[in-house]
């Protein structure tokens, strides 16, 4: 997110695409509404669904799932007809716009109404509307993700903002809404299997900065690891774990590497995962499963195993302290409010005692004792001043525990609109959003903004892709540095080398022996304080790069979802070659898209999202009687002419089958939310897998008030080229009655 | 608050995005019976762009309250902050009230195979019942009585986009004036439910 849920009331339009805020973020949905009453700011919603952000809306578009490239390269097409780009900002600040406008021409009105379903007339009233209407902000969540091409999508949104010249301005931006509580935090501390934490590689030069900064020795970290070259290779993701597990079984994905054996999983619902079929499967076949979770993980009964699997009771958020960090990259400091009830142990308890019984105890926790050298550490506040201490990359160093407890204990002393604060927290932003480059930096509430100087949150792109590309410059434009800088043009990232000519300064003979060799390793900091002073970002100036030159498709392209409804569509716009090695596993693209066409046997759209009232895998939730109550059977949206042509009738059952053989029987729910093409299924529900009731397995005492059948039971098989995050919002299906 | 208090809910359509955050803190807040339903939100048109809305109902609190007109047993009794109140101990369970309210806010437990029975429970904009101020017996009957600490009734502060507004009508009318001058548009007679609810 580039800015932050209360400068959406800056905005003078809100275009939102595969998202629905209403439902999935209600507190944070009032400052949508705050910015239409208060700003007349128009709500723009692009979605295969008529949702409650939808009814809020002032333009709705009901888009063919998996079809936003297209619907955006159609916006794109009239703004650069109409010349509504920002001409100076793309030649300033934007590398590769050229291509992106010649693929932008190909989607005429016409062209782009036949692909995505929206009429022409709908397409031009929307981009008129959100071009014209400056600043825009752009909203996007899963919706817009979870699709074999998700990673083009993502990019092509920013493109359209880079082209409205919407970036960097309070009230613009790509505003990406993350779905629960802390996804920030998870991912900046990466809860993810190709980087370290702070997004630094698996390089051997990275592994040495963590190796130095924990305090041991690059070769003992090695020892851990089967061999050098396993430490600088992806792991599987959470996406395709089961893959990794059901290796070179007949029809399964390969594998490289080693396969899994034993599973342990801290918080995180896997029964709302794609191909569940495939991970009740993969659960089968372990040899050990471990669940920490309060509640029951259901993983837990779905699978057929009877031993070896352990649900280790963890502690909630309430029963511990520490920083999460929210969907604007802002940390905020929580308190404990109760001890761990019963037996329950907090997640870094369990993790301790593992660390303990593995023999690594020591070594795990020497980093927290670093930086003032003791013998005793205290927990939270020592691993979050370690992970200041640490992360250069998306400047952490302000994040100190003693900041994040002040700001905690001021939240009143903060402006809604725009984070500033006041008295105590006067010069501060709330939370300290990052990049907070050093302990007494504001925090960067907008980022790419260059009206304001470095130390109150300005700074340009950075400099991470090299000087120059193909002969073009990819330094920012002449005049595009942030406010009051030494250095008002584009300049490249700062090191040990070029930082005296950067930022016009000389160091003394002390600073030179203790500085780091560049910005993202420099534990002294020096580096960071020298470019405040200066009105430098330490990461550099550059241009944002519309054109990826390593990525399989350089500048974003349409290609249809694997199983599309549109076989003349598939032709014109295939997707990728199958991928092998693709996080250790290969993937499959074309032989999947191409072994029959899918829309025929199931010619119907399959979305899947969320409900108000449950989230993630809804165990917690389900277990609330209250909030079981709103929804107490699993349901399918399905439009009574599509419910008609079945025989299903509201409130009976049906069944959905999916492409991949697996089928759920839910309870007809008729809506006029979805047309007569599509279903919509939500994905909180277990405990009933392809019609059977599984809930005499739950342990006495722990079943919820509602089950269901999971709908990844039936979304399916497809993956992003890039990150593997499943397609679970474009598949097809068919439906029968029950 | 005035001297003059007299107290409402309002909830803005143009706000309430039926999340149930009132609903569910409003039956968490009194530990109601599952049956029982003291606050709902009610969505017309579900599904239709452009027709779509939601408010959130429960008892109105009303100035001429029916349902105190038409107890037989005379169980209602109306504050003078306006608070519609009614004794459980009173009450016959008879469903005359129900009736007679425009807005469906008398609940009765659903147990039992042969549908409801009981004497009735209703909304009480937190402000508990005839027994002792926050006595245990108070809140076994009625639920929390947030009014007598100074607390705003749950529903309203746990609403996500604060649609539902209730306190003293005055400040009440000015929220709502507020939004309605700056929207610039749209303006309603009156919002959803007061000409029904509070006739002077």
């Amino acid at each position: 997110m580039t800015n932050h849920l209360g400068d959406i009331q800056n905005a003078k339009a809100i275009i939102i695409f595969g998202a629905n805020p209403a439902v999935n973020h209600p507190v944070g949905f009032g400052h949508f509404l705050k910015a239409k009453e208060r700003n007349n700011a128009q709500i723009i919603v692009v979605d295969p669904r008529m949702t409650k952000t939808a009814a809020k809306a002032d333009l709705y578009a009901q888009i063919r799932p998996g079809t936003d490239i297209p619907f955006m390269y159609g916006m794109l097409h009239l703004i650069f007809k109409n010349g509504w780009h920002k001409k100076e900002f793309i030649k300033d600040r934007v590398f590769g716009m050229d291509e992106v406008m010649k693929e932008a021409e190909k989607w005429t009105p016409e062209k782009t109404a036949d692909v995505t379903g929206v009429s022409k007339e709908l397409i031009i009233q929307i981009t008129t509307a959100y071009a014209k209407a400056t600043p825009g902000t752009l909203i996007w969540a899963m919706g817009l993700t979870q699709h074999t091409i998700g990673s083009s999508n993502t990019r092509l949104a920013p493109i359209v903002q880079l082209a409205l010249g919407n970036m960097g301005e309070e009230g613009g931006g790509t505003n990406i809404l993350r779905g629960h509580d802390n996804v920030q935090g998870a991912t900046d501390m990466c809860c993810l299997s190709h980087t370290l934490p702070g997004y630094y590689g698996l390089s051997k030069g990275s592994w040495g900065y963590f190796a130095k900064s924990w305090g041991v020795d690059f070769d003992w970290l090695k020892g851990r690891f089967q061999d050098e070259k396993m430490m600088s290779t992806k792991g599987y993701t959470l996406a395709k774990w089961y893959s990794g597990v059901l290796a070179g079984k007949p029809g399964e994905d390969k594998i490289h590497g080693t396969p899994l054996k034993a599973l342990f999983v801290m918080g995180n619902g896997i029964t709302s995962i794609s191909q569940q079929a495939k991970v009740k499967e993969a659960l089968d076949n372990l040899e050990l499963i471990v669940l920490a979770d309060p509640f029951v993980n259901e993983a837990a009964i779905l699978t057929d195993k009877q031993d070896d699997v352990f649900i280790l009771p963890a502690a909630t958020q309430f029963e511990t302290s520490g920083s999460v960090t929210a969907t604007n990259r802002s940390a905020q400091w929580r308190s404990k409010v109760v001890d761990p009830m019963y037996e329950s142990k907090t997640d870094h308890e369990i993790m301790f005692d593992l660390a303990k019984k593995l023999g690594f105890y020591d070594e795990y926790v020497k980093g927290m004792l670093m930086k003032e050298n003791k013998k005793e550490f205290t927990f939270p506040e020592d691993a979050t001043d370690e992970i200041a201490r640490i992360i250069k990359t998306i400047g952490l160093t302000g994040w100190t525990a003693e900041r994040l407890k002040k700001h905690q204990e001021n939240w009143h002393m903060f402006d809604e609109v725009s984070l500033r604060g006041f008295g105590p927290m006067k010069g501060e932003y709330y939370g300290l959003p990052w990049p907070c480059w050093t302990e007494g930096h504001s925090g960067s509430p907008v980022l790419y903004d260059i009206h304001r100087p470095v130390k109150e949150g300005g700074m340009g792109f950075r400099n991470r892709f090299g000087l120059e590309h193909d002969g073009v410059d990819l330094l920012a434009g002449k005049g595009s540095a942030p406010a009051h800088s030494a250095n008002k043009d584009g300049y490249a990232e700062i090191t040990a080398k070029n930082i005296e000519e950067v930022l016009g300064i000389t160091l003394t003979a002390d600073e030179k022996a203790k500085i780091g060799k560049n910005w993202k390793v420099d534990t002294s900091n020096i580096i960071a304080e020298k470019c405040m002073e200066a009105g430098i970002a330490p990461y550099g100036n550059a241009k944002a790069r519309a054109k990826v030159w390593t990525f399989p498709d350089p500048i974003p392209m349409h290609r249809e979802p694997l199983h599309s409804p549109r076989p003349d569509l598939v032709k014109e716009y295939p997707t990728y070659a199958d991928k092998p090695n693709h996080y250790r596993t290969d993937t499959k693209y074309a032989s999947v898209q191409n072994e029959k066409d899918w829309s025929k046997e199931f010619p119907i759209n399959l979305i899947t999202g969320r409900l108000v009232n449950l989230n993630g895998a809804g165990m917690e939730n389900r277990a609330s009687k209250y909030l079981a109550k709103l929804t107490p059977d699993m349901f399918c949206d399905i439009h009574p002419d599509l419910a008609y042509e079945h025989g299903i009738r509201n409130g009976r059952m049906m069944w959905i089958h999916s492409p991949e053989g697996t089928k759920i029987k839910v309870k007809a729910k008729f809506s006029y939310s979805v047309g007569s093409d599509r279903v919509f299924i939500p994905f909180h529900f277990a405990g009933v897998f392809q019609g059977k009731d599984l809930s005499d397995r739950y342990p006495e005492g722990t079943a919820p008030y509602s089950t269901g059948e999971s709908a990844n039971t039936v979304t399916n098989y497809g993956y992003d080229i890039i990150t593997q995050i499943p397609e679970t919002k474009g598949g097809l299906c068919r439906i029968e009655k029950a | 608050m005035s001297e003059y208090a007299r107290m409402k809910f309002y909830c803005d359509d143009e706000r309430c995005i039926e999340c149930n955050g009132c609903s569910v803190a409003c039956d968490e807040a009194h530990e109601l019976p599952v049956g029982i339903s003291r606050r709902k939100v009610i969505t017309l048109n579900e599904g239709i762009f452009g027709k779509e809305f939601s408010t959130s109902v429960a008892c109105m609190h009303c100035t001429d309250a029916p349902c105190e007109q038409v107890c037989p047993v005379d169980c209602f009794y109306i504050r003078e902050d306006g608070i519609v109140l009614h004794d459980k101990n009173t009450c016959i369970g008879c469903g005359y009230c129900l009736y007679a309210c425009p807005f469906g806010a008398p609940q009765f437990p659903k147990d039992g195979a042969f549908g409801t029975r009981g004497v009735m429970d209703k909304c009480t904009m937190c402000a508990g019942g005839p027994e002792e101020t926050n006595s245990a017996k108070e809140r076994e009957l009625y639920g929390q009585n947030r009014i007598a600490e100074g607390k705003v009734p749950m529903c309203a502060a746990m609403c996500s986009t604060k649609a539902l507004v209730v306190g003293d009508e005055q400040e009440v009318s000015k929220v709502y004036r507020e939004r309605v001058a700056s929207r610039g548009k749209g303006v309603q007679s009156a919002p959803y439910g007061w000409s029904t609810a509070y006739k002077n």
